[in-house]
């Protein structure tokens, strides 16, 4: 492949520039490791941005067993899940529906779908607490699944549609002449063919889900039923001002999970969120 | 594929329907419906009019959060969009690394805006002394404390929610340089086109499309606001750093006035949609002069 070369200056200049961007992007989580495993003493005695005097893990205990951070973690997997297997099982039929059963409002139908994108979750967050509130579900985990449910609907129905109106008729219309009725079909041909679009929107709604904090904020307000980031925030207030050591340790278990999967998905993670993001 | 019978399509997305009706339609047109009633939740409510509306344009606290919104939205967009699309530019010019510094770069994104705000606000502490006092200490100067300062709060929680969310922009403009075709940077090539006139000529004007697409996302983004600026200042000091949906929050869950809070996320509401429609006609009028 031919290139246009860059010369030899700008060539500089750009790994000064990214070097400079690394550390300004890393510095942050880099800092908050470092610190985690400074002493007490090490604390008072050493500059902030100094090295740890030695490998000292004992914030770690503090933050997972003299706190509720392990219950945290356990509600916010909880959430997760059963957000995301709601997303997956109502959006995949409806897209099937859309974009493969001819009917006549099916266009209209997903432009009712897509209208859900604009609409701020602030524009219904005092009905929902009233709802909630009065059917009993605040402190519930449904009061975090469902309008997450609702809300992350039209971006995998679109995800959905945008995959499932490419796959050739004539597949299905081989399975009908076999016998297939229009369940089978869906489950047997058209889910298992969008397992990429299934795992870009479980991806996408994953981080989103594992990070959000309006819905836990609000509707959580009983200690043990909080997720990890209102979880955090409240270990982080109580022993913000006696304990450093301890809600570094916190913060760095808090994002070591998204970490770990990141790790190993980096790819699909940043593909997914994008193709999120990118909508239109 | 033809229906069998007329219920099958409905069959299939009712399910979603129903959710998405119940979870997401209902309490929007719940919300217009309590945004003419004065309630606090307990008492009756008490039909208003559009008397909730006409308080905004009084409300000082809700003026300036719409000024400091403007104020986040114009920084936080230029910075956004202009580290992501350099970012995006280098990052594809360059062989070695490539790969490893997307991946590094996005960190960020993935982890949640509780944990880098609490990282913020042990960074800029000034006591206990974080970092940049040490660094403002060490340099004979003054440690200011930049989140209880009125003057620094609105910028900080700015830049803290574009760090966040710049590396988003990178991966969306460096996807879109990559699909450009090698033929048409080949042909420029052969033209003796240089490097820099590459990106004016061709591969910017190629992207015009994303440029929009990011506009929508990072205009639609900050004017919702939320986590930062309630997390990190809670709005604060005074009213320094409070933004739209903060005020809207506050108003509704902690002086409980449900009617005049949900008049406010009516406004969030209609703002956002005048925002988007406005860029969809720049992006239709660019579109035509092609």
């Amino acid at each position: 492949m031919q290139r246009l070369t860059t010369s030899k200056w700008l060539r500089t200049l750009f790994y000064i520039i990214l070097i400079v961007v690394l550390v300004f992007q890393t510095y942050p989580m880099f800092w908050v490791l470092m610190s985690s495993f400074k002493t007490k003493q090490d604390m008072a005695y050493i500059a902030p941005y100094a090295f740890p005097s030695s490998f000292y893990l004992g914030n770690y205990v503090t933050a997972l067993f003299e706190s509720d951070l392990i219950r945290y973690f356990l509600n916010s997997v909880v959430v997760a899940v059963g957000t995301l297997v709601g997303i997956v099982i109502l959006s995949a039929p409806a897209a099937y529906a859309i974009s493969k059963i001819r009917f006549k409002q099916s266009e209209k139908l997903l432009s009712f779908f897509l209208l859900g994108m604009m609409i701020p979750i602030f524009a219904c967050l005092v009905p929902m607490f009233q709802i909630y509130n009065a059917v009993g579900l605040r402190n519930t985990y449904l009061s975090l699944i469902l309008p997450q449910i609702g809300f992350s609907l039209p971006m995998a129905i679109y995800l959905y549609t945008g995959f499932m109106k490419f796959v050739p008729n004539s597949l299905l219309e081989a399975a009908t002449i076999d016998g297939a009725n229009s369940f089978q079909m869906f489950s047997k041909i058209m889910f298992p063919m969008a397992k990429n679009s299934t795992i870009t929107i479980i991806i996408y709604n994953f981080v989103n889900i594992w990070n959000e904090f309006t819905y836990a904020n609000t509707f959580m307000t009983k200690g043990i039923m909080k997720t990890l980031p209102v979880g955090l925030n409240d270990f982080v207030g109580e022993m913000g001002r006696r304990d450093w050591g301890g809600t570094f340790a916190a913060i760095v278990l808090a994002i070591l999970p998204t970490l770990i999967i990141y790790f190993f998905l980096n790819k699909n993670v940043m593909e997914g969120m994008a193709a999120g993001a990118v909508k239109d | 594929m033809r229906p069998r019978n007329k219920w099958e399509p409905w069959l299939f997305s009712a399910p979603a329907l129903i959710v998405y009706v119940c979870i997401v339609l209902v309490p929007v047109v719940w919300s217009i419906v309590y945004s003419v009633f004065d309630w606090n939740g307990i008492s009756a409510m008490k039909f208003v009019g559009l008397q909730n509306y006409s308080r905004m344009f009084g409300d000082e606290v809700f003026v300036t959060s719409f000024f400091n919104n403007l104020f986040f939205m114009a920084v936080g967009t230029i910075y956004q969009v202009f580290t992501g699309l350099i970012m995006a530019i280098i990052l594809t010019n360059i062989t070695k690394g490539n790969n490893i510094l997307r991946v590094i770069y996005f960190i960020p994104c993935i982890i949640s805006s509780m944990a880098i705000c609490k990282i913020f606000e042990k960074l800029l502490s000034v006591e206990p002394q974080g970092v940049l006092a040490a660094i403002m200490e060490g340099m004979g100067m003054e440690p200011i404390a930049l989140l209880s300062e009125p003057k620094w709060a609105l910028l900080v929680v700015t830049l803290v929610d574009g760090y966040k969310f710049c590396g988003l922009y990178m991966v969306i403009f460096y996807s879109a340089f990559m699909a450009i075709s090698n033929d048409v940077v080949e042909a420029a090539y052969i033209d003796g086109c240089t490097w820099g006139q590459q990106y004016r000529y061709i591969k910017l004007p190629m992207i015009k499309n994303i440029f929009f697409v990011v506009l929508v996302i990072v205009i639609n983004g900050t004017l919702k606001s939320f986590d930062v600026s309630y997390i990190l200042t809670n709005g604060g000091p005074g009213s320094a750093s409070e933004l739209v949906a903060t005020y809207t929050y506050k108003t509704a869950f902690s002086s409980t006035q449900f009617g005049y809070g949900s008049a406010l996320s009516v406004f969030l509401l209609v703002e956002s949609l005048v925002a988007v429609g406005i860029i969809r006609i720049f992006q239709q009028r660019a579109a035509k002069r092609d």
